[in-house]
């Protein structure tokens, strides 16, 4: 009986207990909820209860759009083990260039840079993870080819950042281009563009590469260190970073000039859906514009504040003067009028993602510089 | 039909016979209706998103390169296909071999009464048998690959018959005509070895003189090779260094060898366990009288012990066998491109997803019957011998 | 039985240090050969290995990332639930084991020799490395909560072991066995329940996810693995087919590819709106995988009841249903419980595989990606890394196999 008696207690105290930490949930839930500004309206169920949302039923009506915004959080498919672009920190958290961008969209979108699900996805089933529904978008590193976007059923938007395939070999073994590597080992990432790459510029070359797919960046490392490799081929950004971290020390290893790909890496969206499509674009180019403008997370404030400039009040989404009176630009994009001020407040613009994540690992702007300085990024005018 | 007693049949919906029937109509209708649905919305889910079902995509080119074969990205899907296939029964004919030679000693070892044998072998088995087979893959690529296997400028050249280093291990390989020539003389030598094993066995059972057909058996296949190789034209290519490369000879693959590697020792220690309870599970008197018969301690374990341990291991060791094929498929994620591996990459170039991994499990499930079809022939044989 | 036993009885240390070494090292000119070759070899990789694990390994990665490891990106502020769940886990085992022992006395088949510091001595070599595992991961933490953790967890064991006996000792009645028999099923449900209210099961990483995984799959996956392997033994044809088409096509398979299937091919066969989260599949997977297995294991359990067992169950006139349900299935099942475990086990170690075929952060995966880290990337840390990864499986594989190895001994399966 007495036992019975104390397994009754037990139950009685875990159920306290769960009571407890059931409140605490609660006042968290509340507490970090801000009302997404110029949503709609936001159904405060738990935020996080569905991770894989199936794909609305009939997505011609609504939209993701609307189906992002009602469940207040972005589904974004990234990665976790990319240096510079997308790693997982011990407290969980995504950092990276690819994971800021996932932020910039949900600060355009939902008005919270925090209202983010990562999903890390592996290599193969990242179009599948968009087709299905599990996810709004990918931002996963991804090059935008013809054939991905016609037949893996992707929409691929503006590039968030230009890169290229290069090679990397050991300063001492000698190889100054690429053509002078013949009969070598060509270490790369399994289930990436590279593997195909370097087989097709082996051929272009004249030249006999044996291709190894590795699949964790710890073993082609460790395999160029033990020189079971000549040569590692990967994008040149991944190469660079890989490269300041090296055990031996960077300059023990060497990045060959030749770039034998063009690797625009963009965000995705599931085919059929432009307005859902635009929503994303015009988020990303937010970041471009800002830097444009100047206009910094630190400085968006005193700029909105003090700033005359008819196109930074459009771009902010601020009142501004016109012959019929005030107004406010609305492009009718489905993003809140403010949304460009949410993205540099919360996130920052593209200069500043790049200095806070590329730029340690040893990257140049190079080509990804403003078209003003001679590179690539150009957002079309906002107005 | 049984022969019917007058009146003693019961109405339809009680008679037991009918009954059964409509039972198992409904259990099937109930799974075809669920296998139907499956399918119906796979039709209408590929064909509404473009994807096609068939198997055309085998047809196209593979645009991907086999390291360690002279598959190259210009040939079609299927013949990549094919070499899957041959890497994975490759990788799982020498696994098998190599498992059980280990996991027979291990399991010896176990019994051992040297305090140093028999612990080593139960340190190795209780570690290796607890552990994920995907972590033992990857630290044979960074302990055994990377770290015991000496770089190719300092390549192992014992006798200058093999290189060994960390981009592969050369071996002596033939060269000259094709090797089903070779294979022929092989199957002609083993024939030769079975047809003077009966005849020594009757020779020996009239006249009382040992039989020594293995020896005789093998000195037959040594010949038949050797007259075979000099006769067909067949030479020898010896494996070299040449810069940063291996050539001549064959080349053992390091990815091949540490996947290899991994699935031996771990699969050793699941049969090192079955040879000991099998061993164990030998009446202890035909040691005893082995002892007795004043046979050397290796005598009673070779020709008392073992033959009847394993006569009850085999179909557990069966098990472990289609084990170590389906493991294999781990070969994937570490540059040995096996059946899964080729599919894979496959569906990541645009293949569609499921009429290729159809494919695949298909392949595994034929090699599965195969060798439990093979398991049964031995075991069938073995049990034979028994009285 | 007696065949079982080894005569050539190893002599211990103490009979004699010259005489033992003889007998044990240095028997013969061979063993001896084997004894230095072998022990210089064992010497070498051990001292390599104590060498890295307590001098060179840099394990400070893993205290970083320690909370990243065992339970993935679970929210902080629901941590407590994960300790509340644990600490009713333990009381509830401990709970278990306590009525199996009361009833092990009661039926007079429980070993009594074994008392005051020798029972210590016992649960030591038992759950000692257990124990200490759990001690080790306390051990970096330098906040309070841990280790109130581990103290209630190691009370609750404790007074759910004693709480178990006393049940089990006193007759109760019928209603409030029946009463407490189903609390024990259920707790495990409504700890589930519990948790899931907090995270869907959508997010639940780490070893957590490896744990509840296996553990959810072995359990789903039993009621099918009856049902076929009663299938696989029936007279009726269409019925025998099926279960033996299904057993050997899955067994036939490798998981590796089914977990891959799973993950790029399921949105196909499945309306969307059932298409579940992947850590949903991944069980969903292993439950169908190891579902084949079991019936194997049962099916074997079943052959090793007697057929007297059946024809007397006949003889006693109960229907065939009552004859499986109440004669045949009970013996079977317990002779199959070692088995079982044995494919927990191995269920367990390949949880691993989903990370890997899935991208869900298990133990495995999160052991990987945090190599990546800012602080940790490109310095080799992979190995430490693994290291703590096989660590932890291997102290619950070895747990685990070895209280099965007792058990059967305790059951005497295959023993007539």
């Amino acid at each position: 009986m007495r036992a019975s008696k104390s397994l009754v207690t037990v139950a009685a105290l875990m159920l306290m207990l769960g009571a407890c930490t059931q409140d605490a949930d609660t006042t968290t839930t509340t507490a970090g909820l801000e009302e997404p500004s110029g949503a709609t309206t936001s159904t405060s169920a738990g935020t996080g209860s569905t991770a894989t949302t199936a794909p609305s039923e009939e997505p011609a009506a609504g939209g993701l759009l609307a189906e992002v915004i009602a469940r207040d959080e972005l589904n974004c498919g990234t990665r976790d083990e990319l240096p510079g672009f997308a790693v997982l920190t011990a407290e969980g958290d995504h950092v990276g260039f690819d994971a800021d961008f996932c932020r910039v969209i949900a600060a355009a979108v939902l008005g919270d840079a925090s209202k983010v699900n990562f999903v890390d996805l592996a290599t193969e089933d990242r179009f599948t993870a968009l087709q299905s529904g599990q996810i709004d978008v990918l931002v996963r590193n991804t090059t935008w080819t013809a054939v991905r976007d016609g037949s893996e059923g992707a929409t691929f938007l503006q590039p968030t950042f230009y890169d290229g395939q290069g090679m990397m070999v050991a300063s001492d073994s000698g190889f100054a281009n690429v053509s002078e590597m013949d009969g070598v080992i060509v270490c790369v990432a399994t289930g990436t563009t590279t593997e195909g790459n370097a087989a097709t510029e082996a051929t272009r070359l004249g030249v006999e590469w044996e291709v190894r797919p590795f699949d964790s960046p710890d073993l082609i490392q460790e395999a160029f260190l033990a020189g079971t490799c000549d040569g590692w081929s990967s994008d040149v950004s991944q190469l660079t970073a890989l490269r300041s971290v090296y055990p031996d020390g960077p300059e023990t290893l060497t990045i060959l000039p030749q770039v034998f790909s063009k690797e625009p890496l963009a965000p995705a969206v599931r085919d059929g859906d432009s307005e859902w499509a635009q929503a994303v674009s015009w988020a990303i180019l937010a970041t471009i514009q800002a830097e444009e403008f100047g206009i910094t997370s630190e400085s968006v404030d005193d700029t909105l504040a003090s700033t005359e400039d008819i196109g930074i009040l459009r771009f902010l989404g601020a009142e501004f003067e016109t012959a019929e009176g005030t107004t406010v630009l609305d492009p009718d994009l489905g993003l809140p009028v403010d949304f460009a001020y949410q993205v540099v407040s919360q996130v920052g613009n593209y200069g500043e993602i790049f200095e806070a994540h590329l730029a340690p690992l040893g990257l140049e702007r190079g080509v990804n510089a403003l078209w003003t300085d001679g590179g690539l990024l150009y957002a079309p005018p906002y107005r | 039909m049984t022969t019917r007693q007058a009146g003693a049949r019961p109405p339809a919906w009680r008679d037991v016979r009918v009954l059964r029937w409509v039972f198992q109509l409904v259990v099937f209708a109930a799974v075809a209706a669920v296998v139907y649905w499956l399918i119906d919305n796979y039709r209408n889910n590929t064909a509404s998103s473009g994807i096609p079902t068939n198997f055309e995509f085998l047809t196209g080119p593979s645009s991907f390169d086999i390291p360690g074969s002279d598959f190259d990205q210009n040939q079609p899907v299927h013949s990549a296909i094919v070499v899957g296939v041959l890497n994975t029964i490759r990788i799982s004919v020498v696994g098998v071999i190599l498992a059980t030679a280990l996991g027979t000693l291990i399991g010896i070892g176990r019994l051992s009464t040297n305090w140093v044998v028999n612990k080593l072998s139960a340190v190795y088995v209780e570690v290796i048998r607890n552990l994920p087979l995907l972590v033992i893959v990857v630290f044979t690529f960074l302990g055994v690959v990377f770290q015991v296997l000496p770089r190719i400028e300092n390549a192992w050249k014992p006798l200058d018959l093999v290189v060994v280093s960390n981009r592969g291990i050369g071996v002596p390989w033939y060269h000259g005509n094709s090797g089903g020539l070779l294979l022929l003389l092989a199957i002609f030598g083993a024939f030769g070895w079975w047809l003077i094993a009966r005849w020594r066995r009757i020779v020996s059972e009239r006249t009382g003189e040992p039989p020594r057909s293995g020896f005789i058996g093998a000195m037959f296949l040594v010949l038949t090779f050797i007259i075979g190789w000099v006769i067909l034209g067949f030479g020898v290519t010896l494996p070299e260094v040449d810069g940063r490369q291996i050539v001549g000879g064959i080349r053992i693959d390091p990815s091949y060898f540490a996947v290899l590697i991994a699935l031996v020792i771990y699969t050793a220690s699941h049969i090192a366990e079955i040879v000991r309870g099998s061993i164990q599970a030998v009446p202890k008197g035909q040691g005893e009288a082995a002892s007795a018969l004043a046979l050397s301690p290796f005598q009673r374990m070779w020709n008392v012990v073992l033959p009847q341990a394993m006569r009850i291991a085999i179909p557990p060791l069966g098990n472990q066998y289609l084990n170590l094929i389906k493991n294999s498929s781990l070969g994937a994620g570490f540059a040995y491109i096996e059946l899964t591996s080729v599919t894979q990459i496959t569906v990541g170039n645009g293949s569609p997803a499921v009429p290729a991994f159809a494919l695949a499990l298909a392949f595994y499930v034929v090699l599965s019957l195969v060798t439990s079809a093979l398991v049964n022939v031995v075991n069938r044989r073995f049990a034979l011998v028994e009285r | 039985m007696t065949t079982l036993t080894d005569t050539r009885r190893t002599l211990r240390p103490r009979d004699g240090a010259l005489i033992w070494l003889r007998q044990n090292l240095f028997r013969s000119r061979l063993d001896a050969l084997l004894t230095l070759v072998l022990g210089a070899i064992g010497l070498y990789l051990m001292f390599r290995f104590v060498q890295f694990v307590f001098v060179n390994a840099r394990w400070e990665i893993i205290q970083v990332n320690l909370k990243l490891l065992l339970v993935g990106r679970w929210p902080v502020v629901h941590l407590l639930r994960i300790a509340v769940s644990v600490i009713a886990l333990a009381f509830w085992g401990g709970v278990f084991v306590g009525l199996i022992r009361a009833r092990q006395v009661r039926r007079g088949t429980a070993d009594l020799d074994l008392v005051g510091w020798r029972r210590i001595g016992d649960l030591g070599r038992r759950f000692g490395l257990l124990i200490a595992t759990v001690l080790l991961l306390l051990a970096p933490t330098t906040t309070a909560g841990p280790r109130m953790v581990a103290i209630g967890l190691f009370a609750a064991v404790l007074l759910g072991r004693v709480a178990g006996s006393r049940l089990g000792s006193v007759p109760l009645p019928t209603a409030l066995v029946r009463l407490s028999t189903l609390g024990l099923v259920i707790t495990p449900f409504v700890v589930f329940l519990y948790l899931v209210d907090a995270v869907p099961f959508a997010k639940w990483e780490g070893f957590l996810f490896n744990l509840t995984a296996a553990g959810a799959g072995i359990i789903l996956c039993f009621p099918l693995g009856v049902l076929l392997a009663l299938g696989r033994r029936s007279k009726l044809p269409l019925l025998r087919s099926l279960s033996v088409a299904y057993i050997e096509l899955v067994r036939g398979a490798p998981l590796y590819v089914l977990l891959l299937m799973a993950n790029v091919s399921l949105e196909f066969f499945v309306p969307p709106w059932i298409a579940p989260s992947k850590p949903l599949r991944a069980v969903v997977t292993f439950t169908l995988f190891t579902a084949a297995y079991v019936a194997e294991i049962v099916r074997g359990g079943l052959q090793s009841v007697p057929y007297g067992q059946e024809e007397a169950a006949k003889a006693l006139g109960l229907s065939p249903y009552r004859q499986m349900t109440r004669i045949v299935l009970p013996q079977a099942l317990r002779n199959v419980i070692p088995a079982q475990i044995g494919q927990f086990i191995s269920l367990f170690k390949d949880t691993t595989l989903a990370g890997l075929a899935l991208g869900i952060l298990d133990l495995l995966a999160a052991g990987q990606a945090i190599t990546q880290q800012e602080a940790y990337r490109g310095q080799g840390l992979i190995i430490e890394s693994l290291l703590f990864v096989a660590f932890l499986f291997w102290v619950g594989s070895f747990t685990m196999s070895r209280e099965s190895q007792r058990l059967e001994r305790k059951l005497g399966v295959g023993v007539r």
